[in-house]
């Protein structure tokens, strides 16, 4: 893959981000569901990592957690790291055990929000701000909804992933 | 055709005549009615009269159409236009009007509380998950504002406290976040509590007056207050400020303390437009 293959198909995955992140930040935060919006970005990093495997889950997970640092305030840089371990593992877990359909992106998703909303839980138990059982039911139900997402990112990405360049294996 | 009329020219002259003179005599005699020989001819002709006539007309409204289209096309993009700029002028009045009831009740404000400084700002975005509840508002330390500073809409009810500035932007939590703690004061009593986020609350768009007096009954509907007195560590907040109401009082899990469940009262889904608070005077 020349560079400029590469540049192109990064660009046009940071494109098809953009809706997602437009969806994320202005729309679903003003239509809640059962008292909770569904987490948009995370099911991005976890789509891109089942389609194109580990090391290039990761390098998009990073992009995407720094993107959703600057959206959220008081993350305080953890979902960088969060996402990029996501889309290692996501994409680890896409291309050895599960498969790289929407199936696998689905399985995948559960895993990605569960792991980060079990890392928010815990951070907040330590600072004793929230209850457990509070906490649990607004993931929970995060989880839920969010979920009903997964098939409308997963097929906005593989459209992507079907015309962007790919690497060459000789 | 020299020829033909050389030998028929008399003939043909004479038919002529004839006919002329039939026709005469025949008009004469029916008086105002065609004549037989007219009427037959017209009644052949009708049909094709007709026919002519009609595509003669189509061909002049085909014309017509043609040649006027582009003035009404000109005609209905200039009225486009019009409508266009009309609904923008009812958009802008209706947000003139808007804008100016919140300026009529900031003067408001400003009269009942010389000592704020305010800074007026645009709501740009709204927290976009579920643990936490914030705003970001479209003025930054370029304005002055800094952390620590109130947030409050027109009335003076407290929206938020800012926890994150930029240049031209700011980031703010809200009154029902987890991480507000403000000193807290009933109104109708002058009991002094905490107030402060609770997680449970904040997805019901609520939170909760935490530390109630003992001697304290508080009524659904009780306003309250900042007390303007500091909690813990947190910066000083101006007095006075609406919070909110008291919607109903609850025991903890423990079952030891009561608290008291309060609506905010500005209204944190609709806001548009706020007032950073940026100097006050303190209560001694």
């Amino acid at each position: 893959m020349t560079t400029k293959d590469f540049s192109i198909k990064w660009l046009a995955y940071a494109l098809a981000l953009l809706p997602v992140w437009f969806a994320q930040a202005f729309l679903v935060n003003r239509f809640p569901l059962f008292g909770v919006v569904p987490s948009l970005l995370p099911l991005a990093a976890v789509a891109v990592a089942v389609l194109e495997g580990a090391s290039a889950g990761a390098g998009f997970g990073l992009a995407v957690g720094v993107l959703f640092d600057t959206l959220e305030p008081g993350s305080a840089g953890w979902m960088t790291l969060a996402l990029t371990l996501v889309g290692l593992c996501a994409g680890l877990l896409a291309q050895y055990v599960l498969r790289q359909d929407l199936l696998g992106c689905l399985v995948c998703s559960v895993l990605a929000l569960g792991a980060i909303d079990a890392g928010r839980i815990l951070a907040r138990l330590l600072t004793g701000r929230a209850g457990l059982s509070a906490m649990a039911a607004v993931a929970g139900r995060e989880i839920a909804w969010s979920l009903c997402f997964v098939p409308l990112v997963y097929l906005l990405f593989r459209w992507v992933f079907r015309r962007v360049p790919k690497a060459t294996v000789l | 055709m020299k020829d033909f009329l050389k030998h028929n020219g008399i003939l043909i002259l004479v038919i002529a005549v004839l006919l002329a003179l039939i026709t005469a005599v025949l008009s004469l005699t029916f008086g105002g009615m065609a004549d037989p020989l007219s009427n037959a001819a017209g009644v052949i002709a009708t049909p094709f009269r007709n026919g002519i006539n009609a595509f003669v007309n189509w061909t002049e409204g085909v014309y017509s159409d043609a040649f006027q289209r582009e003035s009404m096309q000109e005609e209905l993009e200039a009225l486009k236009k019009e409508n266009a700029e009309l609904k923008k002028q009812a958009r802008d009045g209706a947000a003139a009007s808007r804008e100016n009831e919140r300026l009529r009740n900031l003067l408001g404000l400003k009269t009942e509380r010389p000592d704020f400084q305010l800074q007026e700002a645009a709501v740009t975005a709204r927290s976009a998950s579920n643990w936490s509840s914030t705003l970001t508002i479209s003025k930054g330390s370029a304005a002055d504002v800094a952390a620590g500073d109130c947030v409050v809409d027109e009335y003076g009810n407290l929206v938020g406290v800012i926890s994150e500035v930029g240049l031209n932007w700011s980031r703010l939590i809200t009154v029902v976040d987890v991480d507000l703690e403000v000193g807290g004061l009933i109104a109708r009593t002058d009991g002094a509590a905490i107030l402060e986020g609770d997680f449970q609350l904040m997805g019901q768009g609520r939170l909760k007056l935490a530390y109630l007096p003992e001697d304290t009954r508080l009524l659904a509907g009780d306003t309250i207050l900042t007390s303007g007195l500091k909690s813990g560590d947190t910066a000083a907040y101006p007095s006075g400020l609406v919070v909110g109401y008291v919607e109903e009082v609850r025991s903890d899990d423990s079952g030891m303390s009561d608290y008291a469940v309060l609506t905010p009262a500005a209204e944190l889904g609709k806001l548009e437009q706020v007032f950073v608070i940026k100097e006050f005077s303190m209560v001694e």
